[in-house]
């Protein structure tokens, strides 16, 4: 939409600096983790292959065991990933086609890089400036049974295709009694704060779709779940918003496995285990929840005061939802039952975000285990603010206080 | 456009720099033009400053197309297009029912026997003739008022009355969606939706999916509907954007009635109708008089082949009048003269001026008119008459289709509560007792 702000992509990179996962001088215990030295990322290809969930779609061995064997990995990025699933798409669904504004160059977070060259510009190719346009072209695509993966070219611009997505795509199947549907209809949008996108660059909308039944919005929160959730919202067969952290882009780097494999849409991935507080996110903030957790076990010199001793050896289990709509309830309820505290973390703004519908069902369905109210570290209430970024995300200090209030509770 | 003829010295250089295409090594030379283009237009470069205000030369408008006069006689110069008796008879056949199953309906909702309507009545030949002018499979996305295209290509009066109904026999949309809101997957009739004008992007998709489809490229085209009001959305703006410049065999058909609800089309836009925006898009543009069937067909027949063999999108912009209420929800006499309404059907008639012409050949008749009235009329009365007894499909199917594949848990759940509260209250309850009878099995499938 706005072209001047296309050097996002490239500014990007320099960004990470300002990730507040790498905001506190190294403590004594140790350096936090960032993104780029995550324990989340898969840094081998063992690792890589083991990641829970993965399912080949060519399997070579009906033994999942034996069906690593052969099985190669590539250094990848995040938009390295979203592109390698979009090649494997277009490869095996020729009715596949790739649009947006300025996806026939590559993109201007490169996500489309050489797809033009490779598949050509009649199923690879540009659209006139019109979010609308884009979300109806892809439905009446979609209902024409063609796989239609459509580019917003950020998350803050989908606003005007809104009706189209909410009045139509969502409710295409149930006002035809199942005639027609937009299954095949794949958004892709960048999402999420980057640093400097202020207002317009950094919105996390996940929120506002989460009353269009017939929907599904998908999250993911690095290259190997990029690849695989965005190859699985593909083929779902109801229309997907994927929303790709654009931060994650190029900071979020791992062993991708090269073949094609998906991983299952509506559910959560358990990243690390424990018994005393349940921790949910998804995007960026997984990062930021990560950090914190550091911050809880090891604080950093210039905060320990702030960390009880009693609470250094909690075990917290961090839930990455993956999923927002329909979000997976299981695995957090199993979670919060044995934990009876949670803790959601995103960016978007608290009244009326998905934060408010978790914390409600939680309340309901775990009432009797809950030992503290659920909370919730989110945006605030405003506009993303331009040089304000950094006290207006959920980073790792806030994620650490909610954590010690509620397990002090 | 207004542009100096001579560049100013520090413009040169830039002229310059554009046409040797940034490489350093090619010697900077003056352009070849004395005059130059601009970079993103073939725009010629006048001297003479010059405002305009219509696609046409001043003062004009663009011209209707039109065969035959009120009395069914070909107009001077006009060329009548080849039917044979059958296909014209065919025609009149479908326009002749579409007023007598609009009243038979319009008052059934009057009696509150269907909770809602909308007639076509004045528009008949502009829906007949370009349902005749197309391939049966050719993709169509309507607004609401174009059910004719649907009976044209066979859908019948039950499966129409069945969905205003919403009974167990609604195949368009199980009882979900208000009347009129037809699909037929098998008729290529795409959902009618309420939002208006959302259906015209899609048609643009539609279009680009027939052209990459190898067994339809260069056969069918996509094909959308809208009135003059719906043209105001920014989906008009976005869908002939993306079919011109996305080249997709997509034919836009605009009804340009008059009126959208009570706003005129006068206060809905400031130039000449909705063709005149045609050219703005470099889309092939026509105008025609929507109560002159023939004109109709010949244009869309003519519309369909350009816009199939270009691969490109085409805009017919059809004038009628809408002699009908909006809806059955709007009294339009309350913004317009009862003797307006009157005046238009008496004069400009578009059934009348079709079965004069083929009275003139002798393809039809006063007897058979009666004939063809009395059938449709029983048609639609039984029609109705079985509808009514039948009941609504089963309750359950309230929670089908919202997504396929797995249901999501959430609707599991919600699915579940209802059933809880239906086996608790149902029976008591006196709102939902009544109406439970109503549906097929009384939601049996939850009682169990």
């Amino acid at each position: 939409m706005y072209r001047s702000l296309r050097a996002l992509s490239r500014t990007s990179r320099i960004s990470r600096r300002w990730s507040s996962t790498q905001a506190n001088p190294p403590p004594a215990g140790g350096h936090l983790p960032s993104i780029a030295t995550s324990a989340f990322l898969k840094p081998t290809r063992d690792v890589s292959l083991r990641t829970p969930g993965l399912r080949w779609v060519d399997p070579v061995d009906t033994d999942p065991a034996h069906d690593m064997v052969g099985r190669e990995t590539r250094k990848m990025n995040m938009y390295q990933a979203v592109r390698d699933a979009l090649s494997i798409a277009l490869s095996k669904d020729d009715t596949a086609v790739v649009f947006g504004e300025d996806v026939a160059f590559g993109g201007v977070f490169r996500c489309t890089m050489g797809l033009a060259e490779e598949f050509g510009r009649e199923r690879i190719f540009n659209t006139p400036l019109t979010e609308q346009g884009i979300a109806g072209f892809g439905i009446g695509l979609a209902s024409m049974g063609h796989t239609a993966i459509a580019e917003i070219q950020f998350a803050d611009y989908i606003f005007p295709a809104f009706d189209q997505i909410v009045n139509e795509a969502a409710k295409f199947r149930f006002r035809s009694g199942g005639n027609y549907n937009a299954g095949k209809l794949t958004i892709r949008c960048p999402s999420m704060a980057v640093g400097h996108g202020a207002l317009y660059h950094s919105q996390s909308p996940e929120g506002f779709f989460m009353g269009a039944a017939g929907v599904k919005i998908v999250i993911p929160r690095s290259p190997i779940q990029a690849k695989g959730l965005l190859l699985s919202a593909i083929r779902d067969p109801n229309p997907v918003i994927f929303m790709e952290p654009k931060i994650l882009y190029r900071s979020s780097v791992e062993q991708v496995p090269i073949d094609d494999y998906e991983l299952p849409l509506g559910k959560a991935e358990v990243l690390t285990r424990g018994n005393d507080l349940t921790l949910v996110s998804w995007g960026t903030p997984v990062y930021h929840c990560e950090t914190a957790l550091k911050m809880l076990s090891h604080p950093p010199q210039s905060i320990a005061e702030h960390v009880p001793a009693s609470l250094r050896s909690a075990k917290v289990e961090l839930i990455d939802l993956r999923t927002v709509l329909p979000w997976d309830v299981d695995t957090v309820i199993e979670s919060v039952k044995r934990t009876g505290r949670l803790v959601v973390v995103h960016e978007a703004s608290r009244t009326g975000g998905v934060g408010a519908e978790i914390g409600a069902e939680i309340q309901k369905q775990c009432f009797l285990k809950l030992n503290a109210p659920v909370k919730l570290v989110t945006g605030w209430d405003t506009p993303v603010p331009m040089v304000y970024e950094k006290f207006y995300v959920p980073d790792a200090i806030r994620i650490l206080d909610a954590m010690m209030e509620t397990m002090t509770y | 456009m207004f542009r100096p003829t001579r560049f100013p010295p520090s413009l040169r250089q830039l002229t310059v720099a554009r046409t040797s295409r940034g490489v350093a090594s090619v010697t900077p030379k003056l352009p070849e033009y004395p005059h130059g283009n601009l970079p993103s237009s073939q725009s010629p470069i006048t001297s003479t400053m010059h405002f305009f205000n219509s696609v046409m030369d001043s003062g004009k408008q663009i011209p209707t197309y039109r065969i035959i006069d009120g009395a069914g006689q070909p107009i001077e110069g006009a060329e009548v297009p080849e039917l044979d008796r059958d296909f014209a008879r065919n025609m009149y056949e479908n326009m002749a029912q579409l007023p007598i199953i609009d009243d038979v309906l319009y008052n059934l909702q009057r009696q509150g026997r269907i909770s809602f309507y909308i007639t076509a009545y004045g528009e008949e030949a502009a829906v007949i003739g370009s349902a005749a002018a197309l391939a049966p499979d050719d993709e169509v996305l309507a607004q609401y008022r174009e059910a004719g295209v649907l009976l044209y290509r066979g859908f019948g009066i039950e499966s129409l009355i069945n969905q205003c109904y919403g009974t167990s026999l609604d195949s368009c949309t199980k009882g979900k969606q208000m009347p009129v809101h037809y699909s037929s997957k098998e008729l290529h009739f795409h959902t009618i939706s309420s939002p208006l004008a959302t259906q015209i992007p899609q048609a643009a998709g539609v279009g680009f999916a027939l052209k990459r489809d190898p067994s339809r490229r260069g056969k069918n085209c996509a094909v959308t509907y809208f009135g003059d009001g719906a043209a105001s959305e920014g989906d008009f703006h976005a869908g002939m954007l993306l079919a011109s410049t996305i080249p997709s065999p997509t034919l836009f058909i605009a009804r340009n009635n008059g009126f959208a609800i009570s706003t005129p089309s006068t206060e809905q836009y400031y130039g000449d109708g909705i063709a005149a925006r045609g050219a703005g898009y470099g889309v092939h543009t026509i105008r025609v008089d929507g109560n002159d069937v023939l004109a109709v067909y010949s244009a869309v027949k003519e519309a369909r082949r350009r816009c199939i063999e270009e691969g490109r999108a085409v805009l017919v912009e059809t004038m009628t009048y809408r002699v009908g209420h909006h809806s059955t929800s709007d009294d339009s006499f309350a913004y317009r003269p009862r003797k307006e309404v009157e005046e238009r059907k008496r004069l400009d008639n578009p059934l009348v001026r079709f079965r004069l012409f083929l009275e003139l050949r002798g393809w039809w008749s006063k007897e058979e008119d009666d004939a063809l009235k009395a059938r449709i009329k029983a048609d639609v009365h039984a029609a109705y008459k079985k509808a009514e007894a039948l009941p609504r499909p089963p309750l359950s199917e309230m929670f089908t289709d919202v997504y396929g594949g797995e249901q999501p848990w959430n609707l599991r759940a919600q699915e579940k509560e209802l059933k809880g509260l239906v086996r608790k209250y149902g029976r008591s309850w006196e709102p939902w007792k009544a109406e439970l009878k109503k549906f097929k099995g009384e939601g049996k499938e939850w009682f169990d």
